[in-house]
């Protein structure tokens, strides 16, 4: 009797299970089917719409395009009014004052604005951005302003020759890690009788100031004096380069921490804080830009929509350059993605940008409907110069000329470019970067580093140490035994780790034996940047140095003038002095010849191994017009702003 | 029901526990932390930061201070519910939880419905089929996905779903082409739903299948396996046998006496997985650039960036505390037979 009731179950069972089955899946298919007609039908509707608005805005980008990047526009596309980006690093902060990495800066100075920026691809002509005019006094320690009128920030608060004071000494109160850039020349203080604090700034009515705040602001012996509402003039001399001119001083102004910033809106959240950073404006931000910050969901994407309320909005097109545009595109959104997530949207057209690494050139070349280019190798020297930096202090015997000879000749410097860069980096001779003004001359008829394993091994035999030839031969067996020198890299960047492992393999083919160690990024950079008194773990690695402002000098001054870890905490009276020839100079043939002198002696010294350059490449999807590349530029690394990008498909 | 002079005193046991075992894991934090750098001040201060910004952070954390001292006051700070300044961003560490944590429970809840679903029903499957070709293919299945790694889920998810078929977007949260919505809960698609605003709503389902799906796929193992051997312990044992014996109906002796049984251990399983879950996902919050507290958590651990990890190891401590917890009390429920706090696994 169990028999019979309990062998028909399982089939019934079995039935039962297979038509569940069946149903779940319909039921699954349904309602997939459901879902993606509702999220395609959204998708559609709200691009017709999206597309309709365009139009207005395009005609005021036509004088700035000419000069862009090319890339193809679809014939029957539809003009699209927004753009998305993807690219690897979120903003650290969007407090211009605080900002320091390349995102921030992207962000930044979309929403905000300074005085100048650069002449389209030029990085050594400006133009007028906030200022209508400018002039520099004959000995190069006065800068002169005037600003353009009927300047608002995005949320109608007045912009003025006020503003702009109480802006630049915002940065230098609050002294975040940037504000080395401007306080080379200017500071809070005059050393004397005069100094701008925290609460002076949160005081002054700066729409409508009282006389003593005028006083204030006015009083000649400053770093920035106000001449009257319009006009600002900045006096160099106080700063710590001393009481002399500055040749990069008009590419300090570029940076954020010289954009205009509303004390309106500052001082209703916080005001300014001496020596500290204002935790509302690190993501809230208003500017005077064509853009304004929609939103920015941390870890996921900034969004930036036109700013409806922008000044320039009512200017002629003859009065237009390509900086101060009002913008094209209605919307831009940049996320944050690796690149392998970049990669996989590019080729599903959910994005238009990346910004990828030049190793993964073949590999977006050969996406359909993308443009891939190399750019010229200074937009690679503005992103970062690679080099292997020898901390003496750390190991003395890197003090040897012959020991640091022995390691430049050690290194297979083509085999580094030709792995780990597929071919697409150059080979330098520092400290001046290559495809910057100055580099050519500072290095002609000098030859980059020869890979020479024969020399290296004698050259480390020369210093007392056993050396090894490549057919195996054992020079000076006697000497002694070069103790395993730690060296560091950036565990983040996969292009250092394969560099560090060809370096370390070619030094110990000498007789050189290397401990590889690596650092997440954040840690790697502050460690590198810090005093060579500090910390004595890592004696050699690979340095990277990224620009601060475009401008030759600011590279020639960190390798010559720090004593960090990253540029061999190098100190050497002559070349300081050269380096102040180059940096106070203001005829070119005396920065040349001083940078000409910085780069021998630098190069027979063997103080840095100068190693490489990668190249940057520009990726963007077919349609994607109107971009205007400066070696200066913080979106993507290779241009400044997003105003004349327009995107049709 | 479980009485209430039962339950009072096991949670007055458990939470005076929870307060041992959350001390224990802020010191060890601490301790591995302040080994690994003992002055991080340069580090939180970000490369090239002045000396007196670094000066400020030193003050800020008194990192001038012998351990001991900086561990009072992180001690000080935390019993009175304040984290502190994040070093690094300068925003208040409670507020970023605030923002990361709802993120975090979103992926973690919907990805916990599809591991229950698809690891009880194939567990269950699996059991009631024991060593027939469904049974295999089960098990060979989630031994597959349970044994890879999440980061080549999430890549390969991402190349066929997002790049050669572009159904599901490859990261993110929602679109940033929607208008923003507002905050109420801070978990996405419910405040979206709440505010009954569609188009953010699908934007949010839109972005959380792919991420919670591989998260599921590549966690239902554990619960499928525990599934398939209770079932199969369950099936085996003399009540069943007896209730066929008194001829109860098969699709009672199923329900009643079998997935009930049954579920006693896999509850246990969920619960735990959910917990650990919370602090699991940073692989998967990081592929797919989801802002959720395992990416704020891995952005700290980098920078050795202790009083924002300290609060994360707590709350990452207290979800499985509370996990465990809940799994016990479900356990009593469940089976009245097993007094609280006497509950456990089994695995087959």
């Amino acid at each position: 009797m169990f028999l019979v009731v309990l062998k028909p179950l399982p089939k019934r069972a079995v039935s039962r299970t297979i038509l569940g089955v069946v149903l779940i899946v319909i039921i699954l298919v349904a309602s997939a089917g459901i879902y993606y007609g509702f999220v395609y039908s959204a998708g559609t509707s709200s691009t017709t719409s999206q597309g309709s608005t365009t139009s207005s805005s395009s005609s005021t980008s036509s004088s700035s395009s000419s000069s862009s990047l090319t890339t193809t526009t679809s014939k029957t596309g539809s003009t699209r009014t927004s753009i998305q980006v993807d690219e690897l690093t979120e903003p650290d902060t969007l407090d211009p004052a605080v900002t320091y990495e390349t995102s921030g800066w992207e962000v930044v100075e979309q929403i905000y604005q300074g005085l100048l920026t650069y002449n389209g691809s030029s990085y050594t002509s400006y133009l007028g951005v906030l200022a209508d005019s400018w002039a520099i006094s004959p000995d190069g320690m006065n800068y002169t302003f005037e600003l353009r009128p009927n300047v608002a920030f995005s949320n109608g608060d007045p912009f003025n020759a006020y503003v702009m004071w109480y802006s630049i000494y915002r940065t230098l109160v609050m002294d975040q890690a940037p504000s080395w850039i401007l306080s080379q020349n200017l500071v809070a203080g005059n050393g004397l009788d005069f100094n701008v604090t925290d609460s002076m700034l949160n005081s002054i009515d700066y729409a409508h100031p009282s006389s003593a705040d005028l006083s204030v602001m006015s009083n000649p012996d400053q770093s920035v004096v106000v001449l009257n509402a319009s006009a600002i003039q900045f006096n160099l001399g106080y700063g710590y380069n001393g009481a002399a001119p500055y040749s990069g001083f008009l590419a300090t102004l570029l940076t954020p921490m010289a954009a205009a910033v509303d004390p309106m809106f500052v001082g209703s959240h916080g005001g300014v804080v001496n020596e500290t950073a204002n935790d509302f404006l690190t993501t809230n931000a208003v500017g005077t830009g064509f853009y304004q910050l929609q939103a920015w969901v941390l870890g996921q994407s900034v969004s930036l929509v036109k700013n409806p309320n922008y000044w320039a909005n009512s200017l002629p097109a003859s009065q237009l350059n390509n900086a101060i545009a009002p913008a094209i595109l209605n919307t831009v959104v940049i996320n944050y993605k690796d690149s392998a997530t970049s990669i996989a949207d590019l080729r599903s057209g959910t994005v238009q940008m990346i910004g990828v690494p030049v190793t993964y050139y073949n590999v977006t070349a050969g996406i359909p409907g993308v443009t891939t280019s190399i750019l010229p190798i200074v937009y690679g020297s503005s992103e970062d110069v690679h080099y292997v930096y020898m901390d003496p202090q750390a190991l003395p015997i890197l003090n040897n000329l012959d020991v640091r000879m022995a390691i430049a000749n050690a290194i297979d410097y083509q085999d580094i470019i030709r792995i780990v860069f597929n071919g697409h980096a150059q080979q330098w001779i520092g400290p001046v970067p290559p495809g910057f003004q100055y580099y050519n001359e500072s290095t002609a008829g000098m030859t980059p580093y020869q890979y020479n394993q024969t020399q290296a091994a004698i050259s480390l035999s020369e210093a007392g140490f056993v050396s090894h030839l490549p057919n195996g031969t054992t020079l000076n067996p006697g000497g002694e035994q070069f103790p395993t020198v730690p060296f560091l890299y950036d565990s983040d960047n996969p292009t250092d780790q394969g560099a560090a492992e060809i370096i370390s393999s070619n030094l110990e083919s000498i007789g050189i034996p290397v401990s590889l160690q690596s650092l997440p990024f954040r840690q790697y950079a502050t460690l590198i940047d810090s005093s060579s008194d500090e910390n004595t773990t890592f004696a050699m690695g690979l340095g990277y140095y990224s620009e601060d402002y475009t401008a030759a000098i600011d590279y020639v001054s960190y390798f010559t003038s720090t004593d960090q870890i990253g540029s061999s905490a190098y100190v050497d009276s002559l070349v300081l002095n050269y380096t102040t020839q180059a940096a106070t100079a203001v005829d070119s043939s005396t920065i040349i010849q001083a940078f000409r002198n910085i780069t021998q002696r630098m190069y027979q010294n063997y103080t840095d191994i100068w190693l490489y350059v990668p190249e940057l490449m520009a990726v963007t999807a077919n349609g994607v017009t109107g971009i205007i590349p400066s070696p200066a530029g913080s979106g993507m690394g290779y241009f400044l702003y997003y105003n004349t990008i327009s995107y049709s498909s | 029901m479980i009485p209430l002079r039962d339950f009072l005193p096991y949670l007055g046991k458990r939470v005076l526990g929870a307060i041992g075992v959350l001390i224990g894991a802020m010191l060890l934090v601490f301790i591995i932390s302040y080994i690994l750098n003992p002055n991080p001040a340069h580090l939180w201060a970000g490369a090239r930061a002045s000396k007196s910004t670094i000066a400020a952070v030193v003050a800020r954390y008194h990192l001038d201070q012998p351990w001991y001292v900086q561990l009072y006051y992180f001690l000080q700070s935390y019993a009175t519910g304040n984290f502190g300044i994040d070093p690094q961003t300068g925003r208040s560490i409670l507020s970023e939880m605030e923002f990361y944590f709802p993120n975090t429970l979103e992926l973690v809840l919907v990805s916990m419905v599809m591991i229950v679903a698809l690891g009880v029903a194939s567990g269950y499957i699996a059991g009631m089929r024991f060593g027939t070709k469904v049974d295999h293919a089960i098990r060979i299945f989630y031994l597959a996905t349970w044994s890879s790694p999440y980061y080549l889920g999430g890549f390969l998810a991402i190349l066929v779903f997002s790049s050669y078929i572009p159904l599901f977007p490859s990261g993110g949260m929602f679109s940033q082409t929607i208008s923003p919505i507002n905050h109420i809960t801070g978990i996405y698609i419910l405040d979206a739903l709440l505010q009954l605003n569609g188009p953010a709503f699908l934007s949010g389902i839109d972005h959380v299948i792919m991420p919670a799906a591989v998260l599921a796929l590549l966690d239902f193992g554990l619960v499928a396996r525990i599934m398939r051997s209770s079932i199969l312990n369950a099936r085996w044992s003399t009540h069943v046998k007896a209730a066929r014996a008194k001829g109860t109906p098969e699709g009672e002796v199923r329900r009643n006496h079998i997935l009930r049984n049954a579920l006693i251990d896999t509850n246990t399983i969920i619960a735990v997985t959910f917990g650990f879950m919370l602090s699991g996902t940073i692989v998967i919050e990081e592929i797919f650039s989801w802002p959720g507290i395992g990416y704020f958590t891995y952005q700290a651990i980098v920078s050795i960036n202790y009083p924002v990890l300290i609060p994360c190891v707590l709350l990452f401590t207290l979800g499985v505390i509370a996990a465990n917890f809940i799994a016990d009390v479900f356990y009593s429920l469940l089976d009245p037979r097993i007094a609280l706090g006497e509950g456990g696994g089994s695995e087959g």
